[in-house]
């Protein structure tokens, strides 16, 4: 179990920049995931660590080793202990479960003990005889952990591991995945370009964004404070309004906003102000309220994402998550109140207060 | 893989090419090109006056429009018959389909000569130019039926469908879609059929038809005319490069496949309706024809028996010759076209590629001719050492159809994904141990592949068979060309018949292996993964 610290790398095909400059560090024994929309260079960041590729500048250590410092310093792959799950399990065809798992390990005599063992961690022991095809796509993708975590990795490399599961089994083999790599204890990487995932599984998170890491933050920050608005509808859909910062209050067209003491601009200064969408309550219409109208809204069952116009000035069509029951009609006049503390930007000159997305 | 130093850039991340295998690779190709080199030497040494005087007189424009109006016909007779079969067998619900899917590519078995042979031997009086036409499109149109048939297999059904809902007709849909995918196969049959119509030898012979290349062989074999046959090589060679160069530009940009991931849907096969009687008679002559007449005329000719004036051949040590000759050439081809496939699939950048594509050049030197460059090195530069040998026989084989090796080993590691030779790397395991634990169980089944197309083509060789063969070793080939040209078409058909058997059971190996590559991709739960967007870029 290692640390891994990424400095400064940098990295083109021909003429395009994918990385720009990437500084990143994974404390041994966390699980971080680097979350980038697709083309944003994290596979070419995750494949640079592992070894498959090499940077053009910067430098990756892990533990006290520089395993690559884009010039004469590189550990090849195969010794660098990094247990490596890419997309689609890529399991060897021609081989059957345990002999995938047994890939990496010794002729030792405990090799089918230990084959067996892992199987067992990853929950498909008497699978062994089997052959990759006749597994589903997620007891492909527990074998291509297993087999990654019989080398007794120093960390662990995820490529979007889940990205080819349905929706359906998708949740229940992140938590298996989860369980199992907090049981062997090793740091994890994962690339993903889901929030969710990334929100849901990591300890940290880090948002890689034209190639460099635009933050480095656990999920509840990152989410409940991203460090600009981009960031903010990367993470989620958020509704930024304009107002006006004061004592650690926002005051905009929804009222006073708590800032719960996380700063932002100077006092006085013109901000813009994200709400999350389930931030927002919507009650009865009572005097003094603020009120709106009822759009349009798509239900989900456990939730319904409600649009709500307001004639207010400055306050565009905001996006409300409400939890469970009926969500109100299309056309209803509705009182909006905003609880927990928003987050403020300060207002670049020219710059508009940006609609809800 | 060691550092590279510290260029910057576009060098620094790139992987070095690994060195024992460019090494190998580049001395394979040089290898490769050596009959070219030799044409070359031996051109320069006859000198441009007499090559002048051999290129422009009367013989050569004969020569060349018999050739090539011959190759024109041909090749449009199998493109029409090659796609429609294929489209027939593959898209439509013609009885009996899956019985001429086997029965129509079993032609390809069969050497063109012997084709000749069973006609001429059923209808003796045959000859001349649509007698040429005939038995060259019967024996060869299977090289466009099988790249379109395969095309058509793995070809999306659902564009088809697509095209219908935007209001194309049944027609267009056809042409546009349908064909249109196929495209880049028929074209690739055609090019083939074109290069086989150049190089062939035996089946004009016995046709009496004169070509470039009957006449390169009565040259050099019965004239021994070296200077004129150099000169008639040389055009051969240039008709055949500029059918390669027509390839690249008839390829076009767009890549016939499917883009995305999505299972293909099985077609539903178009419906013939009250035309399938007529289909199905047309199938059944093509079979008759092609298959039908040669095999029967061949069992027709054992069965009748006869006397020879030529003394009595061991028909066993001919098999055994064949046998020992084709097994050696598909070895050495074999594992000579793994490095350069692997090279060229794994480091595909512009200097690999184009050392890939010149070991292709090879494609357009017929087999006379490379037997004719080693003839002359060999007795002009070497005293005659290694003419007429075992290994120059290999090395000849070898070299003429190491483009048919390459194209097999290299087709199997493009569909062995890079990221499970990653993943093994990842798990510790070094380089060598992960090419024999991971990369070639995956291509296995290519390397079967090229060893069979290499086996098949070398047991039906003929024509640089009969020119370097070593003088006591008689082959299949031999030995029947040695009874046909003395009318003892009795003796000659055991030799064919087992020519035509030995090549059976390799083209049946073929037939399988072409058959389950998308399946075996796809049934493995491993899809074929795209390159990562790494590899694509640095390529």
């Amino acid at each position: 179990m290692k640390d891994l610290s990424v400095t400064g790398v940098t990295k083109a095909f021909g003429p395009q920049d994918v990385l720009r400059g990437v500084d990143l560090a994974v404390p041994h024994g966390s699980f971080t995931a680097i979350l980038g929309a697709s083309g944003s260079g994290k596979t070419t960041l995750l494949r640079i660590v592992a070894g498959f590729e090499r940077p053009d500048e910067g430098e990756v250590r892990l533990g006290d080793e520089v395993v690559d410092d884009a010039g004469h310093r590189f550990v090849p792959c195969q010794h660098r202990r990094i247990g490596y799950v890419p997309q689609e399990g890529a399991l060897f065809p021609h081989l059957s479960v345990g002999r995938n798992v047994a890939f990496g390990l010794g002729r030792g005599p405990s090799r089918k003990e230990r084959v067996d063992e892992l199987l067992e961690l990853v929950g498909l022991s008497g699978f062994r005889r089997r052959y990759p095809h006749q597994l589903s796509g997620g007891q492909q993708q527990r074998v291509a952990l297993a087999r990654a975590l019989a080398i007794e990795p120093d960390i662990v490399l995820l490529d979007e591991p889940f990205a080819s599961l349905d929706a359906a089994l998708r949740a229940s083999v992140r938590a298996d995945v989860l369980d199992v790599l907090r049981l062997a204890g090793t740091t994890s990487i994962l690339v993903t370009h889901d929030q969710d995932e990334a929100l849901s599984m990591a300890d940290q998170v880090a948002v890689l964004r034209h190639g460099v890491i635009a933050q480095l933050d656990t999920p509840a920050a990152l989410y409940g404070h991203p460090e600009d608005p981009e960031l903010a509808r990367f993470l989620g859909e958020s509704n930024v309004l304009e107002g006006e910062v004061r004592d650690e209050v926002a005051l905009t067209a929804l009222g006073p906003l708590d800032l719960g003491g996380w700063g932002g601009p100077a006092a006085g200064g013109r901000a813009r102000v994200m709400v999350r969408p389930e931030q927002i309550a919507l009650g009865e219409v009572v005097d003094g309220s603020v009120e709106g109208t009822v759009a349009s809204y798509e239900y989900f069952g456990h939730d319904a994402v409600v649009r709500v116009r307001s004639g207010a000035e400055g306050l565009p069509e905001l996006v409300v998550r409400v939890a469970g029951g009926v969500p109100p009609e299309p056309g209803r006049r509705v009182g909006l109140s905003v609880r927990g503390p928003v987050v403020a930007w300060p207002m670049e000159p020219a710059e508009p207060a940006g609609s809800p997305e | 893989m060691s550092a590279t130093g510290a260029v910057r850039r576009h060098h620094a991340g790139r992987r070095p090419l690994p060195l024992l295998l460019t090494s190998v690779a580049v001395l394979v190709s040089l290898v490769v090109l050596l009959p070219l080199v030799f044409l070359v030497v031996q051109a320069v040494q006859v000198g441009w006056a007499q090559l002048h005087a051999l290129l422009f007189r009367g013989l050569t424009a004969t020569l060349i429009w018999n050739t090539v109006s011959l190759l024109v016909v041909v090749t449009a007779l199998c493109a029409v018959l090659g796609t429609s079969s294929a489209w027939f067998v593959e898209r439509t619900d013609l009885p009996y389909r899956r019985l001429f899917a086997i029965l129509v590519v079993i032609p390809l078995g069969i050497p063109d000569f012997v084709v000749s042979f069973g006609w001429r031997a059923i209808f003796p009086g045959i000859g001349g130019f649509w007698a040429a036409v005939l038995v060259m499109t019967l024996a060869v149109y299977p090289l466009v039926f099988l790249p379109v048939a395969a095309s058509l297999r793995s070809a999306d059904p659902a564009q088809e469908e697509v095209a219908r809902s935007l209001g194309l007709g049944r027609l267009r849909t056809f042409w546009t879609v349908t064909v249109g995918q196929a495209r880049s196969a028929i074209f690739g049959g055609c090019i083939l059929v074109g290069l086989v119509v150049l190089a062939e030898f035996g089946a004009f012979e016995i046709l009496g038809y004169q070509t470039l290349t009957t006449e390169i062989y009565n040259e050099f074999q019965v004239g021994f005319n070296e200077p004129a046959a150099c000169a008639l090589s040389l055009i051969l060679v240039l008709l055949g490069a500029m059918l390669l160069a027509s390839e690249g530009s008839v390829r076009g940009r767009g890549r016939v496949s499917r883009v995305g991931a999505g299972a293909a849907s099985r077609a539903r096969p178009a419906r013939l309706g009250r035309g399938s009687p007529l289909v199905l008679a047309g199938m059944a002559l093509l079979v008759v024809l092609a298959l039908g007449v040669p095999v029967g005329a061949i069992v027709y000719l054992i069965v009748q028996g006869g006397n020879s004036t030529l003394p009595p051949a061991s028909l066993f040590a001919a098999t055994a010759n064949t046998f020992g000759y084709s097994v050696a050439a598909g070895v050495v081809a074999t594992m000579a076209a793994l490095p350069i496939a692997l090279l060229s699939v794994r480091f595909s950048r512009r200097r690999v590629m184009t050392l890939e594509r010149s070991n292709m050049l090879v494609l357009a030197v017929p087999g006379l001719v490379i037997a004719l460059s080693f003839t002359y090195v060999t007795e002009h530069l070497l005293q005659g050492d290694f003419y007429q040998t075992n290994p120059l026989m290999v090395l000849t084989y070898a070299i003429m159809f190491f483009p048919l090796a390459v194209v097999a080993v290299r087709a199997a590691v493009a569909r062995s994904p890079v990221g499970l030779e990653e993943v093994a790397m990842s798990l510790g395991v070094r380089r060598r141990s992960v090419l024999s634990r991971v990369t070639l169980p995956l291509i296995g089944s290519g390397l079967a592949a090229a060893f069979a197309l290499v086996f098949l083509e070398t047991a039906t060789e003929l024509t640089a068979t009969l020119v370097l063969h070593p003088t006591n070793v008689q082959t299949l080939a031999t030995q029947f060309w040695a009874f046909e040209s003395n009318g003892s078409y009795s003796q000659a058909a055991p030799y064919a018949l087992v020519m035509v058997l030995i090549a059976a059971v390799p083209g049946y190996i073929l037939g399988r292996w072409f058959d389950r590559q998308p399946e075996r991709a796809a049934g493995a739960g491993v899809p074929l993964a795209a390159p990562a967007p790494g590899t694509l870029v640095a390529a």
